[in-house]
C-alpha cells in the first residue's frame, strides 16, 4: 500500500490505483457490466442489482469464514457440507415443534461446533487441514442424507422464516439475508484489521513458528479460525433453508468450491497471511455479477462453469501482475548508501 | 575488518576479571543446573550461568553443544529436566515463550521470526498487542500507542518512520534485526538473547549490528550472544562462557583469551589437534595441466551483474568477495542457468555453451552448494542416501526406469565415509544432523554428480569452527584431484584462507582481483583484507 502527499501528480495517483490490491479484479468487474449493460437493458437496474444481491450472500457469509481460514494458513472444504447439515437442523428442530429462535440458534451453534471439531483435529491430532475438513465434507454431507432419509425436509415454513430467508420483504430491498451478510462483513473486517486475533490470525499465517516464539497462542487462532468459518457456514444455513423453503440432502453441494474462489479472487492467499474481509466481497461479487450477465445473455449454463473457471485465473493473474508492479515501485535503490556506510566505519 | 575490530578491543572500557565479580552491575537472570536430555543424548548437563545488567555475555560452543538448548530453556520454549531458573532472586520455570517474555526475556532467534506479511509495527508487538483502556476497548488494538511507544526508538536503531509501516518481508536483513530489537526494547526487555546475530550479515551490516548492541548494554540490558565468529568477540563481549558437549566449560574474560585458546576451550584439546592440522593441509596439489574449467566474457543481467569476465582453471580455488548486493549470488545463478544472462558468453572447458537452466550446467559438470542451506539444498525427510543421489539419480538406476537402493545404500556409504559424515547411518534423516554434517550431505551430493567446478556460495553459514575446517578440506581434496572451485563469502579471513585468487565484486562489476592462499603471513593476509575492502567498497564515479 502506498502513501501518497497531497500534490501527488495524476501519474503518481494513476499508479496507486492500478497497483492497489483487487484493482485487477475491480477492473473484471467493471468490464463485465460494462458489457453486460450494453447487450441488455435489464442488466443496469434496481432490481437485477438486487437479484445479484440475493444470489451472493451465500457464498459471501461462505467467502467470509473462509478467508478467516485461509489469512491464518489453511482451508476449510466442509463449508457447503456444514451449510447444508445446518439448514437440515433448524428445518428438522421447527417440523418438530421448536420455536423458530431457537431452531436457528441451535443450528448455528452446529455449525461453530462442527468447525471445532474440524479446529480441533487439525491442532491436538495434527493432522493436515485439508485432510480433516475433506474428511467433515463427506461426514455432514453423509449426515444429511441419512438423516433425510434421501427425501427434503419440507412443511417448515412459517410466516417470520419468510422473512428470514428474505422471500417476504418488509424492508423493501433489504431483505434479512443482506442485513445479515453486510453486518458479517463489518464484523470481520473489524476483527481483521482492529482486533489482536484479527493480528495473530495474519501473524500465524504468514510465519506460524514466528509467531509461536512471539508468544501467539498457534494452535488456539487456528482452533479459533475454523470455529468462525463453522459458524458463519451454521448462519449461511439457516439463511438458506428459509430461501429454498425446502432442504435437499443435496442443498450446498459444490459451495464451497465457490467459497474458496471467491476468497482467492479477493486476494487471500493460499499459502496463508494474507486476505481481506473486502476482497470476499469483491470475490464474492465477481462471481455473482459473472454469473449474472451471462444468465441474461441466455449463455449456456455448462458454459457458466467454464467461465467461471477462466475468470479465476484471470483475476489472481492480475493480482500478481499488480503485486510485481507494486514491489518494483517499492524497491530501494542499492549500493551507495551502504557502501559509504562502510567505508565511514573504517 | 578484524583490523577495526581489535582496534574496537583497546576502547572497551569494562572488562571483567572473574566471573563472580562485575562492575556492570546486579545479576537479572541466571540458570542454576540447568539440564535436558533427550532419547539417547545427553544435550544440556548441569549448566549454570549468570548474566548481569549492562553486560554483554558471549557464549561459544560448537554445533551440539548445548547452547540452542540453553537458549531454548532461558526462552521458554524448550522445558528443562532439572535445574532453574532465577530471576531477581526468585526461582521460575517458563513452559511458554509468552511467560519468558512476561519477565523482560527477548529472544532473537536465528530464524526467520518476523512475520513477512505483517508490518514491522505489527511485528514489534505481535503476541503482546497494546489495546484500548475501555471496557470494550479490551477488544480492540491501539494502534497509536503502539506506534508511539517505537517511534523514538526507530532511528536510533537505523530504521525510518516510514519502515513502521512495509511489511517486514520487504526489509533488508540488517533492519530486520533492528525490527527484532525493537521487539525487545518496546517491551523494556532486561535480557536479550540473540542467537547468531551476524549469520548472513555483510561486514559493514554487522558494525552496525555492534552498534545496536552496544546501544542495547548502554540502557542496562544484559544481552547474550551466541557467536560462531571468534573475531567478532572481542572488543564486544565482557564475559564468554563456553559450552562443549552439553558441559559448562569454562566462563571467561575475554582479555585473557586470544581466538586460539577459545577455539581449544570449544573443541578441546584432542581435538583441536586434528582440527588444526587438516585446516593447513594443502599438501598434494594439482599437477595436471591447468586447462580451463569456465570462462565468462562480458556476461550481463541487468541491473545485478555487469559486464564480468573471469575464469576457473583446474586446480584452483577462486574467491569472489564483494558485500551484500554486490551481485556474487547473482552471477552464480547465472552459471548455474538459474537465471539468464542478457548478453556475453560463457565457455565450458573451451567449448562455448549455453546455460539454459540447472539442469544443462548438471550435464557440464557445474554443481552448487548453495547459500541457504535449509531452503536451498536440504530434503529434510530424505534419508542421507536419497539426499546424496537425489541430483543424478543416473547412476542408481536400472535400464533408466527402476532405482537400485542396494546399490544407492552403497555409493551413499561411500561418500559418508569419505568425508566423514557423523552419523548413526545413511537411513537417518538429513534434517537430525547437525548443521556442518547437513552441509557436507550437500557437497557429497554435488560430488555425487561428479563435477568439473563447484560453486561453494557462503559454504560455512552457520556451522561450528571444527565443521568449517572440514568443509575447507574438502573443497582442497576437490580442487586438488583436478576440480575448480567458485567459493562465494562473507567472512573475509575464510576466503583469505580458502583462495587462491579472490575477485572483488562491486554493483554488479569486477572490481579488482586480489592473490591469497594459505600459505600467506598474517600480515599479508591483513593487507590484502584491506585492499578488498577498499576495491568493495570504493564509490563508483
Amino acid at each position: 500500500m502506498s502513501f501518497l502527499p497531497n500534490n501527488a501528480t495524476v501519474g503518481q495517483r494513476l499508479r496507486a490505483v492500478v497497483t492497489s490490491p483487487n484493482s485487477g479484479v475491480v477492473s473484471v468487474i467493471v468490464l463485465v457490466c460494462i458489457f453486460a449493460s450494453i447487450k441488455s437493458s435489464v442488466f443496469i437496474s434496481v432490481n437485477n442489482g438486487f437479484n445479484i444481491a440475493s444470489q451472493m450472500v451465500f457464498i459471501l457469509l461462505l467467502a467470509l469464514g473462509m478467508t478467516i481460514v485461509l489469512i491464518s494458513g489453511g482451508i476449510d472444504l466442509s463449508v457447503g457440507s456444514v451449510m447444508g447439515l445446518c439448514a437440515g437442523v433448524v428445518a428438522k428442530l421447527m417440523i418438530d415443534g421448536v420455536p423458530m429462535v431457537v431452531a436457528m440458534l441451535l443450528a448455528v451453534a452446529a455449525g461453530a461446533g462442527l468447525g471445532m471439531v474440524n479446529g480441533l483435529i487439525i491442532t491436538k491430532l495434527g493432522l493436515p487441514d485439508f485432510v480433516a475438513t475433506l474428511a467433515m465434507f463427506g461426514v455432514a454431507r453423509g449426515l444429511l442424507y441419512l438423516w433425510t432419509a434421501g427425501t427434503p425436509f419440507l412443511d417448515y415454513m412459517t410466516d417470520t422464516y419468510f422473512i428470514v430467508g428474505g422471500l417476504r420483504r418488509p424492508f423493501g430491498y433489504l431483505t434479512v439475508p443482506i442485513i445479515v451478510a453486510l453486518l458479517a462483513t463489518l464484523i470481520v473486517a473489524v476483527t481483521l484489521r482492529f482486533t489482536p486475533f484479527g493480528r495473530h490470525l495474519y501473524g500465524v499465517g504468514s510465519n506460524s513458528h514466528g509467531a509461536m516464539l512471539s508468544g501467539v497462542s498457534v494452535p488456539r487462532v487456528r482452533l479459533l479460525a475454523y470455529v468462525c468459518s463453522g459458524l458463519l457456514a451454521g448462519v449461511a444455513g439457516v439463511l438458506l433453508a428459509g430461501q429454498t423453503t425446502a432442504v435437499a440432502p443435496d442443498l450446498g453441494t459444490g459451495y464451497e468450491v465457490y467459497a474458496i474462489a471467491a476468497a482467492i479472487i479477493g486476494g487471500a492467499a493460499l499459502s496463508g497471511g494474507r486476505g481481506r474481509a473486502i476482497g470476499a466481497v469483491i470475490g464474492t461479487l465477481t462471481l455473482a455479477v459473472t454469473a449474472n450477465a451471462m444468465n441474461i445473455a441466455g449463455v449456456d449454463p455448462t458454459w457458466q462453469q467454464v467461465v467461471t473457471g477462466l475468470i479465476l485465473l484471470l483475476s489472481v493473474i492480475l493480482d500478481r501482475a499488480s503485486t510485481l508492479l507494486r514491489s518494483r515501485v517499492v524497491q530501494i535503490p542499492i549500493q551507495p548508501v551502504a557502501a559509504t556506510t562502510a567505508a565511514t566505519a573504517r | 575488518m578484524w583490523e577495526i575490530m581489535s582496534s574496537r578491543s583497546t576502547d572497551a572500557a569494562l572488562l571483567v576479571d572473574d566471573q563472580d565479580t562485575g562492575p556492570q552491575g546486579s545479576v537479572v537472570l541466571q540458570a542454576r543446573g540447568a539440564g535436558k536430555r533427550y532419547p539417547g543424548v545427553i544435550a544440556l548437563d548441569d549448566v549454570s550461568i549468570s548474566m548481569r545488567r549492562g553486560e554483554i555475555h558471549a557464549l561459544l560452543g560448537e554445533n551440539g553443544a548445548g547452547k540452542s538448548t540453553l537458549i531454548g530453556i532461558l526462552s521458554g520454549i524448550t522445558e528443562p529436566d532439572s535445574g532453574e531458573i532465577v530471576i531477581d532472586g526468585t526461582s521460575t520455570k517458563f513452559s511458554n515463550a509468552a511467560q519468558s517474555q512476561s519477565v523482560g526475556i527477548t529472544t532473537i532467534h536465528q530464524e526467520q521470526t518476523l512475520a513477512p506479511d505483517l508490518t514491522v509495527l505489527e511485528n514489534i508487538f505481535l503476541g503482546r498487542e497494546l489495546r484500548r483502556g475501555s471496557l470494550l476497548g479490551r477488544f480492540l488494538l491501539d494502534e497509536r500507542a503502539m506506534r508511539k511507544r517505537v517511534e523514538h526508538l526507530v532511528e536510533e536503531f537505523g530504521l525510518t518512520a516510514d519502515d513502521l509501516r512495509r511489511p517486514a518481508g520487504t526489509l533488508g536483513a540488517l533492519k530486520q534485526h533492528a525490527a527484532q530489537i525493537l521487539k525487545a526494547l518496546a517491551f523494556d526487555a532486561r535480557v536479550v538473547i540473540l542467537d547468531e546475530p551476524t549469520s548472513g550479515l555483510a561486514d559493514h551490516e554487522r558494525m552496525s549490528l555492534f552498534e545496536n548492541m552496544r546501544r542495547l548494554r548502554d540502557r542496562g540490558v544484559a544481552i547474550l550472544w551466541v557467536t560462531h565468529r571468534l573475531d567478532e568477540l572481542f572488543g564486544l563481549a565482557d564475559v564468554i562462557t563456553v559450552l562443549r558437549d552439553g558441559h559448562h566449560v569454562a566462563t571467561v574474560d575475554p582479555a585473557t583469551q586470544t581466538p586460539d585458546s577459545l577455539v581449544r576451550l570449544m573443541v578441546g584439546r584432542r581435538r583441536s589437534a586434528v582440527a588444526e592440522s587438516s585446516a593447513e593441509a594443502r599438501g598434494n596439489r594439482w599437477s595436471g595441466p591447468e586447462e580451463e574449467i569456465l570462462r565468462l566474457e562480458s556476461v550481463s543481467r541487468a541491473p545485478l551483474v555487469r559486464d564480468v569476465n573471469l575464469v576457473v582453471k583446474r586446480g584452483e580455488v577462486l574467491g569472489i568477495a564483494g558485500i551484500a548486493g554486490a551481485g556474487r549470488t547473482e552471477l552464480a545463478r547465472i552459471i548455474l542457468g538459474a537465471d539468464r544472462a542478457d548478453k556475453g558468453q560463457i565457455s565450458v572447458n573451451g567449448k562455448q555453451v549455453r546455460i539454459r537452466n540447472p539442469r544443462d550446467a548438471y550435464k557440464l559438470g557445474i554443481a552448487i552448494v548453495p547459500e541457504e542451506r535449509k531452503t536451498q539444498a536440504v530434503l529434510g525427510d530424505f534419508s542421507l542416501a536419497k539426499n546424496i543421489s537425489i541430483s543424478d539419480l543416473s547412476r542408481v538406476t536400472r535400464g533408466r526406469m527402476i532405482i537400485d537402493r542396494s546399490a544407492e545404500r552403497k555409493l551413499a556409504n561411500v561418500y559418508v565415509r569419505d568425508l566423514e559424515v557423523k552419523t548413526s547411518g545413511i537411513q537417518q534423516k538429513i534434517r537430525n544432523l547437525s548443521g556442518g554434517n547437513q552441509q557436507k550431505i550437500v557437497i557429497a551430493r554435488c560430488l555425487f554428480t561428479r563435477p568439473a567446478l563447484m560453486i561453494f556460495d557462503e559454504p560455512t553459514q552457520g556451522i561450528d569452527v571444527a565443521a568449517k575446517n572440514e568443509v575447507y578440506r574438502l573443497i582442497y581434496e576437490f580442487v586438488d584431484a583436478g576440480g575448480g572451485a567458485i567459493v562465494i563469502s562473507s567472512e573475509l579471513p575464510e576466503l583469505l584462507r580458502v583462495s587462491d585468487r579472490i575477485v572483488v565484486m562491486r554493483e554488479g562489476r569486477v572490481a579488482g582481483e586480489v592473490p591469497a592462499g594459505p600459505d600467506q603471513s598474517e600480515d599479508e593476509r591483513s593487507d590484502r583484507a584491506e585492499e578488498i575492502m577498499a576495491l568493495a567498497v570504493r564509490s563508483s564515479s
